[in-house]
Order: structure tokens, then C-alpha cells, then sequence
């Protein structure tokens, strides 16, 4: 069971991009980073599950326990003793204090976005540490397997290398330490002789290799070149891999559908009609049907099947009705849109689909697809008007979540209206799990009631693996929080 | 043919003005040489400027893309301050340009890493790409493409025409592709990925560099025989040399290579030149399929995190690259043409 070295091949559009390097407190792609990540810093938390996906939990990891006070405004954190950075320096709670804060201060918008009460961190004793909100938050937890929190990094390391080298040369607790990174195309990494857990990883050495999409990466696969391969969505690979028997293939639990993002703060979207010709104009369950013979659910709402709180359906959602557009085509004298999305199979199949579906209700179409960098300067750039997008997370307040989509301010829909933003911060702030059920359907059907953006497909890449490599997340399902599902390195092991 | 246009076959008239250049460097070779430096100057100004303005004009910046998603304006704002990006294009070209000229080409702004180190890591597997295309390239065209001349349509003719008119519509992709499958996937004979370094061995380094430099020397190989072979047809049907040495009583083998040859070479040469730009362009597409961590790979990174350093860097290279690629090819034509080493111009 121990031993062997693997390649880990990632998509350079997204997970296999790293250009700022690995440190978590400047690491803007960390969300994609989540595998590096894991496998140098370990993570204080990790998202686990039954090997079929089911009972996913937040399990403390470095953390030994957490304590979430009644009335949700503490979380308190207690760490496993006797835990050392690679460098020898100790992981206590003076090291995690160093390091929110650090991620706190800096300008990096991959900060926390916690609504911390002033000295908010405290550590309590050399094993616990504790935050206080100004209010209920006791989605945090959900939060941070996905959050660049969660990544401890050495302070000693830090201090010596100087930030620049450290985000180059990272040093953390986790199962294996850094041998070389070529920024966004290689990152050899061995066994962490120090790591804490007795026996692990299995592994000596474990690669990530940057690669240019899926093709290349299935015959670099094929070719005995790497063992794994995360996030493949190209659908007819991915029927070519399960009937070839060559690779094992596992399909992630979908978490976060499709959605039709519309930029409501500019023109054509500022007009609810327009919003209306869209949902009406499109036909997501056509689409499945006809492009991915019906392999993915189609949603009405923010969460996938795989994720928390799933609501196949809405009341009162638009449905589509291809009259009602052209009617409201007609109405706005026409209607031109730009649609976007990031260059990967499925999204630009899609996107093509809807350009199809769109057109036969009159609306003229442009579409483009992106990197992962191009979609955020879209984003942030604000003149963009439609984007096909993943909606939301294993937990909807975790995250690239539904908040991150859809709350006033932030630059992915121009939708500002303080009841959906009262709503998603209820969710957020409760802590029984009905409550937030019923406050995520309340959304869901605000959303819908508005037009803000339609939803779609609920779709998981699949991780691909060679013959005699198995692995949490690997060969078992893990709900992606974001995109990819968290596979846990330590725990990756190959047949010898 | 345009690109054959330099012929030497046309007599070249003196020129009766001697620059003061050419007074002072006695060697018309090395005249040749300063000239063409200097007039590289302000093409490698225009390319940068070029390379400066048209990043300018895509949205987003470097600071946008290291906050992230949710940076706020005025999160934006100060870290601008921090790199210079709020200054003015002019003075930020101007101070790059003060660096550059001085050896220092400055810190990527993204990942903060000397750009110096960068390109010497990555230089030399892009180097290695080119090159090798190139041979694979040559070392196939010329045999085909004299095979095909010896006797036009002929079976060998007809046979090379058609596999190299193939090779031609094929995208450099696909090909990339295709040869993984067959040689990696199949085969199992050669890498699919990755690059290993020369100091870990000269056969695994070429190895993992053979499918991908295919990838980019087939199509310019089959490009290099239709026109090699067009114009040996074209000289050994037209040419009155080629006639002369008929009578004189030379075998036809010799004629096609002593004679027609050499005189078709300057058309290669010149193509061969001209098409550096493409072929270093098709990198770009070919690292990204191969893992190869080269410049190519280095240019599309940094396009897309808007790393101006970096972008510039790279294109101050690829210039670089065909400006010396002109002069070679101006040599060459020195070298194979004793008319032109007499002349001043």
C-alpha cells in the first residue's frame, strides 16, 4: 500500500494555473488550487463523505474539535497536539492566529470575508483559538475546506524565505512537501517524513502537472504518463473512459448547476422583460436530452443533487415557453446579448446550445468563452451581460456559493436587492438545518420570481485514475464544494 | 512565389554612393551585419510599443487579477499605486524600456520572480522545439522534394504531392494529437507529456521533445518539399544553365542537385526564414498540448494574467528571434552567391 510516486494531471484553464503561486494568503485561484493545496498545507478541516458520496461532513483534520457557541457568534477551534510544519517549527494556535490574520490584512479579495467583532481572534491556549462575530455565523464551518483559511503556513517559513519566495516555496503540515514549482505547469512534491498522522501519505512523491485540457490529458493517461486526472468534462471522453475499462472513472456528485448569469445592472438586463425573454428562450432539459443524453439533472436552484438543501424544483418558476419570448422580443424591439462563458466542453456545448435556442426567439447572440482569468476580468470589468456560470456550492453559504452570485455589491449579476440579501444572510446565520432549507427555498423562488438567472444543468467532472490507483476523492465520491471534488492526498495510494 | 523575389539570378547593379558605414567596414559581410542591427532597432521599439499598446486595450489588469474577484475599486487603486500601474502607458513603457536596455528586464508582476530567470529556464525548451523542427523539417523536405523533381509526374511525384498536400490541411493540433495516439497511446514508444532537461541525458531529453517537434515539423516539412519541389521543376524545365549543362553532357542527378539545387536553395532559404515567425507561433499551442514548459506556454500565462513584464519579455524574444532569422537568411544568400558578396549595397 505505501510507496510509488504518481502525476496528477490539471486543466490549465483552471485547476492547473497557479501564476501567483501557493501561498494562502495571496493565492487568488485558490478556490482551483484545492490539490496543491490539500497536499502541502493539509487543511485544519476537510470535507469527507461515505465512499458514494453520501453524509458529507465537515471533519476536523488538523483541527482536533471545533465548538460552535448556541447562538452561533463563536467558533472555537482546538488543534491536534503535537503537530509540526515540515520545517520543524510547531502548528499551535499562535501559527493560526499569525496566519488569519495575515490573511485578514491582506489586500488579496481571497481574504475571509467573516464578519469578525473587533479582536475577534483570540487564542485561548496554545492548542485552542477562538472567533467571535458580530452575528450569528455559523456557516463558517461549511466554509473552510474550500477557504484559503483552512491552509496553515508556516510563520518561521515565511519570515525567512520573504512572502515572494514563500508563494514559490511553501511551506505547511501537510502530507507532502514542495521539491520544485514551475508556476502554473509543475509542482513536484515528496512525503512529509514529518507528517503527523502515523503511516501516512502513502505515497513518496506526487506530481501535479499542468495540461492543456482534456484530449491531451486522456492520452497522456492512456499513455501510462500520469495516474490521475481531475475534473474531465468532456462528455464523449467521459463515455469513452467507462466503456474502454481502461481507467477507472468517478463521477463526482454534482453540486453546483449551471446558471445563466445576467448582468441586471446594465443594459439589456436592467430590463426585467429582457430577463424574462431568457428563462422563456431557454430549454435546459432540451439541451441535456440532446447534447448529454440526459446524464445530468437538470435544477430549478442554486444546489445540485450532491450539495445541501437540493430543490429540483421552484414554485412559480419560468418556464419555457417559446411564444412569451418572441412576444417580449418583440416588445423590446429586439434583443442583442453576449454571452460568455469559461472554455470547457460542457459550458461551451452549452453555450452553443443556448445561442440555438435563443436565436429562435429572436435574440441575436455573440458567444465567447474564457480562461478562468479572462471570466473574472469579464466579471470585474462590469460591461458583461450574460455568463454561463456554476452557481453554487456543496453548502450554499460555503464558498463560491449562492452569496457569491447573488448579493448586492459583488460583481457577478448587478443584482442588489436587500430581501435576497436578508434571506441568503438568514440562511447563513442559522443554525437548524429546516430553517435554512426553507429560507434557501424562499430565495430560490425570489430568484425566479424576479428573473434574475435562469438555472440549469447540474454538472460534476469526473476524476479519471489509472488501473491500481485508489484514493478518497480519487476512486470514492466526494461533493466537489466548488468544482472539483477535495481528494485526500494522504490517504491516495497505489498498488505495488 | 513572392517570398522568392531576391532572386540572384537577376544581375545586381552596383550602387555608386559609399555610405560612411560602408567606409568604415572594409568587409561587405560585416557591412551587411552592423546594417541590419541597426535597422533592428527601431523594429524591435515598434514591436514593443506594439506589444504595450494592444495589452493596454484588454480589460482588466494585473492588480485586478491578483486581488481576485472581489477586489473592491479602491483595493484595485492601491495596489496599483504599489506596481505603477496607475502611471501613465508612456513613462511605464519608458521605464521598462530604461530596464531592458540595461540588462534588467524587470520582476514578473504577477508571481514577482525575476524575468530573467524565467526566460533562461524557459528558453531553452523552446529553443529545442524550434530547432528540431526545423531538422526534422529540412531533413525530410529536401530528399522528397529532389525525389519529386527528378522526374515530375511521375508515381514518387504524385505520391509525395498528395501526402504532402495531406499534411498541409491538417491543423497542428490535430496532428499533435494524433501522433499521441499512435506513438504514445499505441506504441508506447514515446513520451505523450512533459519536458526533461538536457542535463539528465541527451536521448531522455529528445525523447519527450520527438512528438511535438513533429507536430510542428510535418506540416512545414510538407510545405518546404511542395515549394522546394516546385521550383527545382520550374528551374530545371526554364532555366538556360540547366540546359547549357544538359549539352555539356552532366547526368541529370548532378544537374538536379549541383545546378538547379543550389539555385532553388535561395527560395527555401528565404521561406524557411519568413516562416520562423509562424513556426514559433505554433509553439504556443503545441507547449500547451505537450506540457512543455516553454515560452510559448510562458506568453499565453501571462496574457492571460495581463503580466506586462512577462508579455513583453517574450515578445522582445520573438522578435528578436526573426530579426536574426532575416539576417541569417541574408548571409546565407552572401555565402551561396559570390555576386552579392561584391556588392555594396
Amino acid at each position: 500500500m505505501s510507496g510509488g510516486e504518481i502525476t496528477v494531471l490539471e486543466d490549465a484553464a483552471f485547476a492547473g494555473s497557479w501564476p501567483a503561486g501557493l501561498d494562502p494568503a495571496t493565492n487568488t485561484t485558490g478556490g482551483s488550487n484545492i490539490a496543491m493545496n490539500q497536499a502541502i498545507f493539509g487543511g485544519l478541516f476537510l470535507l469527507t463523505a461515505d465512499d458514494d458520496g453520501s453524509n458529507a461532513e465537515v471533519t476536523p483534520n488538523q483541527a482536533e474539535s471545533y465548538e460552535i457557541s448556541e447562538d452561533g457568534t463563536q467558533f472555537t477551534v482546538t488543534l491536534r497536539e503535537g503537530i509540526e510544519f515540515s520545517d520543524g517549527t510547531p502548528l499551535d494556535a499562535e501559527a493560526v492566529r499569525w496566519n488569519w490574520e495575515r490573511d485578514l490584512s491582506n489586500p488579496c479579495t481571497c481574504k475571509p470575508t467573516w464578519p469578525l467583532a473587533e479582536n475577534g481572534i483570540e487564542v485561548l491556549d496554545p492548542l485552542t483559538i477562538r472567533l467571535t462575530f458580530t452575528r450569528p455565523y455559523p456557516a463558517i464551518l461549511a466554509s473552510f475546506p474550500a477557504s484559503n483559511v483552512n491552509w496553515i503556513a508556516s510563520p518561521a517559513a515565511v519570515e525567512a524565505q520573504g512572502e515572494d519566495d514563500f508563494a514559490i516555496n511553501p511551506v505547511g503540515a501537510g502530507p507532502f512537501t514542495v521539491v520544485s514549482n514551475q508556476l502554473s505547469s509543475k509542482l513536484e512534491l515528496e512525503k512529509n517524513e514529518n507528517y503527523f498522522k502515523e503511516g501516512l501519505p502513502y505515497l513518496d512523491g506526487l506530481t501535479f502537472q499542468s495540461i492543456g485540457g482534456d484530449q491531451p490529458a486522456y492520452q497522456a493517461l492512456q499513455a501510462g504518463q500520469a495516474q490521475v486526472y481531475e475534473g474531465l468534462n468532456t462528455t464523449p471522453l467521459l463515455d469513452q473512459a467507462q466503456s474502454s475499462g481502461q481507467m477507472q472513472v468517478t463521477i463526482q456528485p454534482a453540486t453546483s448547476p449551471y446558471v445563466i448569469q445576467l448582468n441586471t445592472a446594465i443594459a439589456p438586463f436592467d430590463d426585467v422583460r429582457a430577463r424574462e425573454a431568457i428563462y422563456r428562450a431557454t430549454d435546459f432539459e432540451a439541451i441535456n436530452e440532446g447534447i448529454f443524453g440526459g446524464k445530468y439533472d437538470v435544477s430549478q436552484s442554486f444546489t445540485g443533487p450532491g450539495g445541501k438543501f437540493h430543490q429540483p424544483e421552484i414554485e412559480g418558476y419560468p418556464e419555457y415557453d417559446l411564444d412569451r419570448a418572441k412576444e417580449l422580443v418583440d416588445e423590446l424591439g429586439g434583443l442583442t446579448v453576449r454571452l460568455g462563458t469559461i472554455s470547457n466542453y460542457v459550458a461551451t456545448q452549452i453555450n452553443t446550445a443556448l445561442q440555438t435556442q435563443w436565436e429562435e426567439a429572436g435574440i441575436d447572440v455573440e458567444i465567447n468563452d474564457y480562461q478562468l482569468s479572462g471570466v473574472i476580468q469579464e466579471f470585474t470589468g462590469g460591461q458583461w451581460q450574460a455568463m454561463l456560470q456554476t452557481a453554487g456550492a456543496w453548502d450554499p453559504a460555503a464558498g463560491v456559493g449562492v452569496g457569491f452570485r447573488f448579493a448586492s455589491g459583488v460583481p457577478y449579476s448587478g443584482v442588489n436587492d436587500p430581501e435576497l440579501d436578508q434571506l441568503l444572510n438568514d440562511a447563513a446565520a442559522t443554525v437548524d438545518e429546516g430553517e435554512r432549507e426553507d429560507l434557501y427555498r424562499q430565495a430560490g423562488e425570489l430568484i425566479a420570481e424576479n428573473f434574475y438567472a435562469p438555472f440549469g444543468l447540474a454538472f460534476a467532472p469526473a476524476n479519471l485514475s489509472a488501473q491500481g490507483v485508489y484514493g478518497p476523492g480519487i476512486t470514492t465520491k466526494i461533493p466537489p464544494i466548488l468544482v472539483n471534488a477535495g481528494v485526500i492526498w494522504d490517504e491516495v495510494w497505489q498498488e505495488q | 512565389m513572392t517570398t522568392a523575389t531576391t532572386s540572384p539570378r537577376v544581375p545586381v547593379a552596383r550602387d555608386p554612393r559609399v555610405s560612411p558605414l560602408s567606409r568604415a567596414t572594409s568587409s561587405p559581410v560585416l557591412r551587411l551585419v552592423v546594417k541590419r542591427l541597426l535597422m533592428a532597432i527601431p523594429i524591435m521599439l515598434g514591436v514593443t510599443i506594439l506589444a504595450f499598446w494592444v495589452l493596454s486595450l484588454i480589460p482588466g489588469n494585473a492588480a485586478q487579477q491578483l486581488l481576485g474577484p472581489e477586489a473592491t475599486p479602491e483595493d484595485i487603486a492601491q495596489l496599483e499605486e504599489q506596481l505603477g500601474l496607475n502611471e501613465s502607458g508612456v513613462s511605464r513603457y519608458l521605464d521598462w524600456l530604461g530596464g531592458a536596455l540595461t540588462g534588467d528586464l524587470g520582476n514578473s508582476i504577477v508571481s514577482r520572480q525575476p524575468v530573467g530567470d524565467l526566460l533562461a529556464n524557459r528558453l531553452p525548451v523552446t529553443g529545442e522545439l524550434v530547432l528540431l523542427a526545423f531538422v526534422v523539417s529540412l531533413a525530410l523536405a529536401i530528399p522528397v522534394a529532389l525525389l519529386a523533381a527528378y522526374k515530375p509526374n511521375g508515381l514518387l511525384d504524385r505520391v509525395s504531392m498528395f501526402v504532402s498536400t495531406m499534411g498541409l490541411s491538417v491543423a497542428n493540433y490535430v496532428l499533435a494529437l494524433l501522433l499521441v495516439l499512435v506513438f504514445a497511446v499505441q506504441l508506447g514508444a514515446l513520451p505523450a507529456i512533459g519536458f526533461v532537461p538536457l542535463e539528465d541525458g541527451l536521448w531522455a531529453n529528445l525523447k519527450p521533445l520527438i512528438l511535438p517537434s513533429a507536430a510542428i515539423g510535418i506540416p512545414l516539412f510538407c510545405f518546404y518539399a511542395r515549394f522546394l519541389r516546385g521550383d527545382l521543376v520550374d528551374q530545371m524545365q526554364q532555366e538556360e544553365y540547366v540546359t547549357t549543362a544538359r549539352a555539356k553532357g552532366i547526368g541529370p542527378w548532378q544537374v538536379l542537385i549541383r545546378h538547379a539545387f543550389r539555385n532553388s536553395s535561395f527560395g527555401l532559404i528565404t521561406v524557411v526564414g519568413l516562416n520562423l515567425g509562424a513556426l514559433i507561433g505554433g509553439t504556443v499551442i503545441i507547449e500547451q498540448i505537450f506540457a512543455l514548459p516553454g515560452i510559448g506556454q510562458m506568453l499565453l500565462q501571462a496574457i492571460n494574467t495581463r503580466d506586462v513584464v512577462v508579455v513583453q519579455a517574450a515578445v522582445v524574444i520573438f522578435a528578436l528571434v526573426a530579426v536574426i532569422a532575416n539576417l541569417v537568411v541574408d548571409l546565407l544568400y552572401v555565402v551561396l552567391d559570390p555576386r552579392i558578396r561584391h556588392d555594396s549595397r
